[in-house]
């Protein structure tokens, strides 16, 4: 029979129509990025840095702003990490270059700002405001020494 | 056949209070014909508004979506919202257009889709002119809304535009024809062309019954006419350029989707009166029958229109032409067949 798809057609958009939705409500409710989704800020954890600057050497971009300062025993610490957000290319280099695992994107995909100088990003500011999980080997004046794990 | 009901009531009531307070008849009538037609423009933009909702949720739904639902209680205040941005937004003319066309056009095609409302059996003698060539003053006035498509178009100093109303004018005159020889098939039974014939002659059975394919007929001409998809090459934005509207912004191109839905409303509403019995139905008032039956249309407009993907511009000019012309010839043929047989053996 002539129009047997059209009825079908139709069947299917009225099932549709009283069937369940699947919206996800955005700013109430987010989605999981995937494991491998590249987006956001880095996120930076300073316990495990080594200071060794591979990361801001592998980007293409020079995204990664970072200053050391050596103590007596020979060993640099992170004094400043600053990431430029909107020069990155998300190409992945710094994370996969980084030699202790310390950096990783955060999966943030709300990255808009108003001015530029706010996707200047201070990552290690960030990340003594969060609570660390181990506090080894890291700076000496490191306040959050104290404060446990979370 | 003729008994007095609601909304007919409601306009005597009012004649009668008006009577009390205006010096003479004349004036009553010039106060009572302004009333209607604020009462036209009030079912008219009332309705765009309401159908823009409508449609957004009924796309939504049929995409597993949930559509509009920010502005107001379920989204209902979004249509206002977008109004008001409209209404704000920046008129451009494009340089080199013709100017007096360009202005009048959205005007022009606005005009016929508001005077078509004045032949609707809304209820019981609840009509604004119940013309004994009711619905050849519908065809006559509706079809007249083609001429601004192409002065848009025209007037717009833009290929795109000028093409999109070449395609428009082809496709509205192409589908005119079998959507005027489908309703022939019931001007025939009925042997009047006066609105309020039509519905009482559908007291007992509705033609939708006697006149199946004529339905079918009017249902896919009345959706090209529509402009509505899945024959909306007129108004396609992003891959056809918007056809003859392109260069209309803010409010003169809202005007041609508030005469879009004024037409929608039309369509759904010859369509009840011409094969759904109008406002006959049990227990309801008949203005409430009416509505329901025309929302119930429009529906139907909807869901055609989230269902069928768009023909091409050849594709939809042969099905015009060789099937669905074609086609209700033949219906007219049959009805004519049918009519003496049910003479000759009555």
């Amino acid at each position: 029979m002539q129009g047997k798809g059209l009825l079908a057609g139709m069947r299917i958009t009225l099932n549709r129509l009283f069937g369940k939705k699947i919206t996800v409500h955005y700013p109430e409710e987010k989605i999981p990025m995937s494991p491998r989704f590249r987006g956001g800020e880095l996120d930076l954890a300073h316990n495990k840095c080594i200071a060794c600057g591979l990361c801001a050497m592998a980007c293409p971009n020079q995204v990664i702003e970072l200053t050391t300062r050596t103590d007596e025993h020979k060993k640099r610490h992170l004094t400043s990490y600053i990431y430029h957000s909107g020069r990155c290319l998300y190409c992945n280099y710094c994370i996969e270059v980084c030699p202790t695992d310390a950096i990783c994107w955060d999966k943030n995909y709300e990255n808009s700002r108003y001015f530029r100088h706010q996707l200047d990003v201070d990552c290690l500011a960030i990340s003594r405001g969060k609570s660390p999980n181990a506090v080894v080997g890291t700076n000496p004046d490191d306040t959050d020494k104290e404060e446990g794990t979370t | 056949m003729q008994e007095v009901t609601g909304l007919f009531m409601v306009a005597t009531m009012l004649r009668n209070i008006l009577g009390k307070y205006l010096p003479n008849p004349q004036w009553v009538d010039i106060v009572i014909t302004l009333i209607n037609i604020g009462a036209i423009f009030t079912v008219i933009s009332l309705s765009a508004v309401i159908l823009v909702y409508a449609e957004r949720k009924v796309s939504a739904y049929m995409q597993m979506r949930i559509g509009p639902n920010r502005v107001g209680p379920w989204g209902i205040l979004q249509t206002v919202a977008d109004m008001i941005k409209l209404m704000s937004k920046e008129d451009i003319m494009p340089v080199g257009a013709d100017r007096w066309l360009w202005i009048l056009a959205p005007v022009l095609l606005f005009i016929p889709s508001a005077a078509v409302y004045v032949v609707f059996p809304f209820d019981n003698q609840a009509i604004f002119a119940d013309l004994n060539i009711g619905i050849f003053y519908f065809i006559a006035v509706s079809s007249q809304a083609t001429l601004p498509f192409l002065m848009a178009g025209w007037a717009s100093n833009s290929k795109y535009a000028l093409i999109g109303g070449m395609r428009t004018v082809a496709q509205m005159l192409s589908y005119e024809i079998p959507l005027v020889f489908s309703i022939l098939g019931v001007v025939m039974i009925v042997g009047s062309m006066r609105m309020s014939d039509i519905v009482a002659a559908q007291q007992q059975v509705w033609f939708i019954v006697v006149q199946p394919l004529a339905f079918i007929i009017f249902l896919i001409a009345a959706t090209a006419e529509t402009n509505r998809a899945p024959f909306d090459l007129v108004e396609s934005e992003s891959e056809l350029v918007a056809g003859p509207f392109t260069e209309y912004s803010g409010m003169r191109w809202a005007l041609f989707f508030l005469a879009e839905y004024a037409n929608l409303f039309a369509a759904s509403a010859i369509a009840v009166t011409l094969f759904l019995g109008g406002w006959n139905g049990p227990w309801l008032p008949g203005w409430l029958w009416f509505l329901l039956k025309t929302a119930l249309m429009i529906f139907v407009f909807m869901w055609l229109r989230w269902t069928f993907p768009r023909p091409r511009v050849d594709q939809l000019m042969a099905f015009g032409w060789k099937i669905l012309l074609p086609l209700s010839l033949v219906n007219v043929v049959l009805t004519g067949i049918g009519i003496y047989t049910v003479k000759y053996f009555s």
